[in-house]
């Protein structure tokens, strides 16, 4: 009996419950100001929003931005936040939101061109180089050439000519310059984390000396490899991650590429870039010194585990924190056609449908600005992306690694620059391109299977 | 809704007002017939509204205005029909209003900020459920009515006095100010809100017994209002939330919808994408596919040989078939993996020994944990190189190599090789079931009665026989269902994949692909969502197909003793 | 006889026994992982073997030394001591003496040097191989040795009695550790990714859902079970055929609905469009169709109207299937993660849902297991406590179920 009571009082009281809902900023408010007590930095912020809003609307028409990072940990929110907090202050009439995006893993742009079709999409936002041309061909980002042609103050020669290509490139006419669908926030490459430790018990020449003296090239990175692996069952010589940067480092530095030379068509099954895949191969299935391929090599190099360990300055902060042992970072090895690296860039781009085109433009180049560059350069996970000697010694600094030299010889000598691929579709293209080089990496396929086959099913993914 | 009963003496006046209230019916949904008309008028003639709209809700108002009218006519016949058109009327109108109003006083919407303040009444939340709790506790003071009394008015009070603070504590009073104020702000609120309050009062009005009895109206009347009042709150959620997405996730699957610009109707053809399928014969077992298949169109899916003579086969979408492939290898070893065990362990817990309830919650708790959570852990266990799975087998073939046994370390690369990705996702996921399963076994179990036994023991039956001729054809029902609840969450499997194999969910070499996953990739990364909502109605279809060949199985074993 | 019987049932148990237990491991050293590594240190998550419980490594202050030393174990003159590590990657040469090749030496390459120069260095074979010749300076001597190869070792020493010092591996040394917690990375992930915000959306959330289902339930199976009404029928087979229809199909056009009416990244369209479950309504139609007719007329007769015999009559008489559907849609709201994560943008962690933040917090701590597991613990937790509180109410429930199809 008295159940039916309490049903009918729970039903009740959740009938009031949503009755509190009613007019959320009424209630908001109060709510705020008692986020003194108990509350989170994140509802003091909004009190800070809060308070600045009326004084802001006294001036004129404000225009409310929102812009967007995938950030990769809480150091990186806090320096976008407060990059955010100081371009308010500094941009006139602009008030800007910054909202975090989610990582890589939970599918940063994936959300983001669900809210671009529903036109909840925040009004600027970074993306990976790779994604341009996809967000671009969708009519998905602003093109922003008379904006930039209208600004005395703005020049394409400022940064990397690596990503301006692609962010000038228009795909109507296949040329490049002629548009412009965003501005690069920063650059990255590749660079072998060292487990000194490791090396110097394993005996083996140190790599650093060896890239001084011009002999750091596959031979040598392939003895330096064998002597650690030596040093025990559980002890790997190299390990790198599952991804096309790694193993597009083995093919570009024999000469070969993904594409063809106009990007136009696969390139996999060249001489030269089968040649890189079938001695990456042999790192795998001949001389048996790398961590399993397709394992995250990174939790094992935290571990100690690991000799020498492909990744970019991304992992730099992770280092810092967990490894137990001495390390440092060198470029990578010489390929048979001389040095390569990847130069990984993202952009700024504007959301084809943003209400506020002009101060959109505005806020990406406040947020490609040398200041801005070196605030976020400070974090150490990437390089500035304008060129500048400035920006790049206030890099330097930041140490640990101690040679961090070695990330910026590999944006010098001759790197591959991430792109889009403007003549197909680069996630489809890669998502044919990754199962078959994995394939062949853990000595399912042959080489001679996969350079009669790829080509084939990646063709495919191009348009006709 | 209070019963109105009867008084022979007061029968005149409550008659009066029961036609006072068909005078006021009338004029209402005349009054309506106009408004419908107007409105359906009005929207038609709107300049900015969408086409959809304007049907629909053109649609609407003139359904309102032809059931009002229809509604009148027979009200004024004194025919039942006419009660409860007017009842079906002024009922929906009355939701319609009241979800208005509520969407107008921001209640929906106004759920964030309830979330803001909510975390501050957590406290006295917990506190009402301990109230109820308390209350409940009755049966400890069997036979001492006083006691029970005191017990359920402290329980309650404790209750009330927690919801009272915790509607405080959550900002009941903002919410309460919040409501003239929007009274005030726009004329829509105020409209909603009468609305509702006529709509109401007809409802009420009509529903009177009085009423029902100047239409004659019968038991059946009553028990039809009664069951469509009863169901309409799950009906209409239903309708929006459900059916009708439904019914437009069919159309799009008709369409080239890309989610971006106008999607155009293209009828098949994304189901003839899907099951374009090629099949060559070879000269050789070896032979290369794009000398026999036309590459521009079609992949190799596989190759075979029957009678000496080697097939090829080409599919336009490989990686549907691919994922499809994974799917059913997903199903036909997660599904025993997870049914047998539970199985053997329901029986092994279902004996009279101490601590089986122990060992019964045990189990249960994998069910209970997130399968996000789940996976994360489990990523960690299979770590190839540090995880503790590896390390575990290491230390099982160490203790086998010290007594002599020699075998090495296999050092499997679990979410890493082609060959074990899905397998080690098929473990996670029957880890995950098996407990689940296993009390539905036990339940099962509990209602074969136990005379049965005792009649098989008595005719000599062993143990195993007991198992096979008695337990097994008794727990015919349970296992149907214990086998299609978890096909069905089998076939769906996703979250799974999706976490636990990180920035790749498709696995090496495409292994943990399935369809569910393949469908998020193709309607969420490449926005082809025609082709996605094909994708899910074939799942849905599949799905079907599994069940009925199930439940046909289960109807022709006939086994079942239950109904 | 009964001897032997009693024999056999005691194995029997035991063995029974047995099996429960090492099931019972499986299904909880997950669990188990998943507690004990949220409490680890950074650098005590990456190591092998690995080790269950939280540890720290000891270290010890000794004159002349600004940071504190770690402690290693290390034997001196055959006795096991704490011995702290001064100095490592002390560059080691194996030498052997060319006449005498069966003896190695380990002896630091700072005290030996190339015999005939850097460039030029003589070399002599030693079983088959041409190895440099060095001249090592040891204890005031200097030998002539073959260098057969290199590694590197560390400097320990006694912190009592600092002249105790030996030369070893630091790889393959164990340290002194004691077991430690480190409750922090609750606060650091609850500070990271919202957590605690997280978590109370999750509650309110499954509380509204939890409610409002069993409301839409009880009355439409109800209504399903024991009112006549036209197309009752058609519509019973309507709804258990939409329990088979998986959700993806729906996520599509679900989307755009909630865009139509504005509720994209609102916690209502985490509500609303779930409380309305097919498969509620079915389980409780189910159990109502259990009951007895004879009470339901007899309280009709007595004047009591359908709503009334619903609350009096029906649901005290179904606490089983109410348990049973509180159970599974506490445990759907609470976890589902497929709509939330279409709904809800990454940005707005104001209304995310634990699942959710779990997503986005692997791969803002993708290098810090100790920071995930300990996420992934306040997502699993508050179920699993209720659940312990609640055992018999959730176990028991769902074994009466309405599992009778």
């Amino acid at each position: 009996m008295n159940l039916k009571r309490f049903w009918l009082f729970l039903i009740a009281l959740l009938a009031m419950a949503l009755l509190v809902a009613c007019g959320g900023d009424a209630a908001e408010e109060p709510a705020d100001e008692a986020a003194d007590t108990a509350d989170t930095t994140e509802a003091a912020d909004t009190t800070e929003e809060v308070a600045e809003e009326p004084a802001a609307e006294e001036e004129m028409a404000e225009v409310q931005l929102r812009w967007r990072t995938r950030p990769d940990n809480q150091a990186e929110i806090d320096v976008y936040q407060s990059v955010s907090n100081d371009l308010d202050a500094s941009l006139d009439n602009i008030t800007l939101v910054y909202e975090p995006g989610g990582s890589e893993s939970s599918s940063y742009q994936d959300v983001l061109k669900t809210e671009l079709a529903a036109g909840t999409a925040p009004d600027v936002f970074w993306i990976p180089g790779t994604d341009i041309a996809d967000f671009a061909t969708r009519g998905l980002i602003l093109d922003m050439r008379d904006l930039a042609d209208a600004t005395d103050s703005y020049s394409d020669a400022d940064f990397y000519p690596g990503p301006m290509f692609h962010l000038t490139f228009n795909p109507e006419t296949g040329n490049t310059g002629e548009t412009l669908w965003g501005l690069p926030r920063d650059v990255s490459t590749f660079a072998l984390y060292l487990n000194l430790d490791l090396l110097a018990e394993s005996g083996a020449p140190d790599p650093r000396e060896l890239a001084a003296n011009g002999e750091w090239n596959w031979d040598s990175f392939i003895e330096v490899a064998t002597a650690i692996n030596a040093l025990g069952d559980d002890i790997y010589g190299y390990g790198q991650n599952a991804w096309w940067g790694p193993y597009g480092y083995w093919i570009n530095a024999a000469g070969g590429s993904f594409y063809n030379d106009d990007r136009t068509a696969c390139g996999l099954d060249t001489a030269e870039a089968l040649a890189g895949l079938e001695f990456e191969q042999r790192i795998y299935q001949e001389f048996n010194v790398a961590v399993p391929y397709g394992e995250d090599s990174e939790p094992p190099f935290l571990a100690g585990k690991v000799g020498m360990f492909q990744n970019g300055r991304w992992a730099t902060p992770g280092a810092r924190a967990s490894a137990n042992f001495n390390w440092d970072v060198v470029e990578l090895p010489d390929g048979p056609a001389g040095p390569s690296n990847w130069l990984f860039w993202g952009a700024y781009v504007v959301n084809a449908n943003t209400e506020h085109p002009e101060e959109a433009w505005a806020l990406v180049q406040a947020l490609t600005t040398a200041d801005t560059q070196g605030k976020i350069a400070e974090l150490g996970a990437n390089v500035p992306s304008r060129v500048s000697q400035d920006a790049l010694d206030a890099f330097l600094t930041f140490s640990p690694p101690a040679n961090n030299q070695a990330f910026l010889n590999g944006l010098a000598r001759n790197p591959a620059t991430e792109g889009p691929l403007w003549a197909g579709s680069w996630p489809e293209f890669d998502a044919v391109m990754g199962p078959a080089v994995t394939a062949v990496l853990n000595g399912e396929t042959s080489i001679d299977d996969f350079a009669a086959t790829i080509c084939n099913e990646a063709n495919r993914t191009f348009n006709q | 809704m209070t019963t109105a009963t009867v008084d022979p003496q007061k029968a005149p006046s409550s008659e009066d007002r029961a036609a006072l209230w068909l005078r006021l019916a009338t004029i209402w949904h005349a009054f309506l017939v106009v408004a419908g008309l107007a409105g359906a008028f009005i929207v038609w003639q709107g300049a900015d509204t969408a086409v959809w709209q304007k049907a629909v809700f053109g649609v609407l108002l003139l359904g309102l205005a032809g059931v009002s009218g229809t509604a009148v006519f027979h009200i004024n016949q004194r025919r039942s029909r006419g009660r409860n058109l007017s009842l079906a009327v002024n009922y929906l109108g009355f939701l319609f209003a009241l979800v208005g109003s509520m969407h107008q006083l921001n209640m929906f919407v106004g759920l964030d900020s309830l979330a803001d303040t909510f975390a501050r009444g957590l406290p006295f939340l917990a506190l009402i459920f301990v109230g109820l709790w308390l209350g409940s506790q009755t049966e400890r003071f069997e036979g001492d009515l006083i006691r029970q009394q005191q017990v359920r008015q402290v329980g309650r009070a404790i209750a009330i006095l927690a919801g009272i603070i915790f509607l405080f504590a959550v900002g009941l009073l903002d919410g309460l100010a919040t409501v003239p104020s929007a009274l005030l702000e726009g004329w829509e609120t105020a409209v909603f809100l009468s609305a509702t309050v006529f709509f109401g009062l007809m409802v009420w009005g009509m529903w009177q017994q009085p009423v029902a009895d100047i239409f004659r109206a019968t038991n059946a009347d009553s028990e039809m209002l009664n069951g469509y009042l009863f169901l309409s709150p799950n009906l209409l959620g239903f309708l929006i939330f459900f059916a009708g997405p439904l019914i437009l996730s069919l159309y799009v699957s008709f369409t080239d919808s890309d989610a971006f610009s106008t999607p155009n109707f293209i009828g098949l053809e994304n189901y003839a994408e899907i099951f374009n399928l090629d099949l060559e014969p070879l000269a050789s077992a070896d032979q290369l596919a794009s000398e026999v298949l036309d590459v521009t169109q079609y992949d190799e899916l596989n190759r075979f040989t029957i009678f000496g003579q080697s097939y090829i086969i080409g599919a336009q979408d490989r990686l549907f078939w691919t994922a499809l492939g994974n799917t059913l290898q997903f199903v036909l070893l997660a599904v025993p993996l997870s049914v047998i065990p539970a199985l053997f362990l329901a029986n092994l817990l279902n004996s009279k020994v101490p601590g089986m309830r122990f060992f019964r919650a045990i189990y249960f708790l994998p069910s209970v944990a997130a399968v996000v959570g789940i996976a994360l852990v489990w990523q960690w266990l299979y770590n190839a190189t540090i995880g503790y799975i590896n390390y575990g087998i290491t230390l099982v073939i160490d203790l086998f190599n010290t007594i002599g046994l020699p075998l090495t370390d296999p050092q499997i690369r679990w979410l890493s090789e082609g060959n074990t990705a899905l397998l080690a996702v098929i473990i996670m996921a029957a880890w995950q079931w098996i407990g689940f399963n296993t009390v539905l076994f036990l339940a099962g179990l509990q209602n074969i009665p136990r005379a049965l036994y005792e009649a098989a023991t008595v005719d000599g039956a062993t143990p195993r026989q007991q198992f096979w001729k008695v337990t097994l054809p008794l727990l015919g029902p349970t296992t149907f269902f214990v086998v299609t609840t978890t096909v069905i969450q089998a076939m769906q499997v996703f979250e799974q994949v999706f976490i636990i194999m990180g920035t790749n969910p498709a696995g090496p070499s495409n292994s943990t692909l399935t369809i569910v996953l393949y469908l998020y990739q193709k309607g969420f990364q490449r926005f082809e969502q025609g082709y996605a909502s094909a994708i899910a109605w074939v799942l849905f279809l599949l799905i079907f197909a599994a069940t009925l060949v199930q439940f046909q199985r289960q109807r022709t074993s006939g086994s079942s003793y239950e109904s | 006889m009964i001897r032997s019987y009693k024999a056999i049932q005691y194995t029997r148990n035991g063995l029974v026994y047995l099996v429960l237990t090492v099931f019972a491991f499986f299904m909880i050293f997950p669990f188990l992982y998943m507690l004990t590594t949220s409490f680890k240190e950074p650098k005590d998550t990456f190591r092998y073997p690995p080790r269950l419980l939280p540890r720290e490594t000891l270290t010890t202050e000794m004159p002349g030394f600004d940071e504190p030393l770690p402690l290693y174990y290390g034997e001196v003159n055959g006795e096991q001591r704490e011995l702290a590590l001064v100095e490592s990657n002390i560059r080691i040469g194996v030498f052997v003496d060319p006449a005498n090749p069966g003896v190695e030496l380990q002896l630091p390459l700072d005290n030996a040097e190339p015999k005939g120069g850097f460039t030029n260095t003589e070399q002599v074979v030693v079983n088959g191989e041409e190895v440099p010749v060095y001249l090592v300076t040891s204890e005031g001597q200097t030998q002539e040795l073959a260098l057969l190869s290199q590694t590197a070792l560390g400097r320990f020493v006694d912190p009592n009695d600092p002249s105790v010092e030996i030369l070893q591996n630091v790889r393959l040394s164990q340290p002194v550790e004691e077991l430690t917690a480190r409750p922090e990375n609750y606060t650091d992930v609850i500070e990271l990714q919202n957590m605690d915000r997280s978590l109370s959306n999750t509650i309110l959330v499954t509380v509204l859902v939890v409610f409002g289902t069993l409301t839409t339930s009880v009355l439409g199976g109800y209504a399903f079970a024991r009112l006549n009404f036209p197309g009752r029928n058609n519509l019973f087979v309507f709804y258990l055929g939409t329990i088979m229809i998986p959700f993806v199909v729906l996520v599509t056009p679900m989307y755009q609905l909630m865009v139509t009416i504005g509720w994209v990244d609102k916690v209502a369209s985490l509500v609303i469009p779930w409380i309305f479950s097919a498969y509620g309504t079915f389980l409780m139609r189910q159990f109502f169709i259990t009951i007895p007719k004879e009470i339901e007329e007899a309280a009709l007769i007595d004047g009591a109207n359908r709503l009334q015999i619903l609350m009096r009559i029906f649901l005290p008489a179904s606490t089983p299937a109410l348990a049973t559907l509180t159970t599974f849609t506490f445990l759907y709201a609470w976890n589902s993660f497929f709509w939330p994560l279409v709904v809800i943008n990454t940005g707005n962690v104001d209304n995310h849902v634990l699942t959710l933040s779990l997503n986005v917090l692997r791969g803002r701590a993708s290098d810090s297991p100790n920071l995930i597991l300990a996420g992934a613990a306040i997502a699993i937790l508050p179920p699993m406590i209720i659940y312990i509180l609640g055992q018999r109410f959730f176990v028991e429930s769902a074994t009466s179920s309405g599992v009778k199809g």
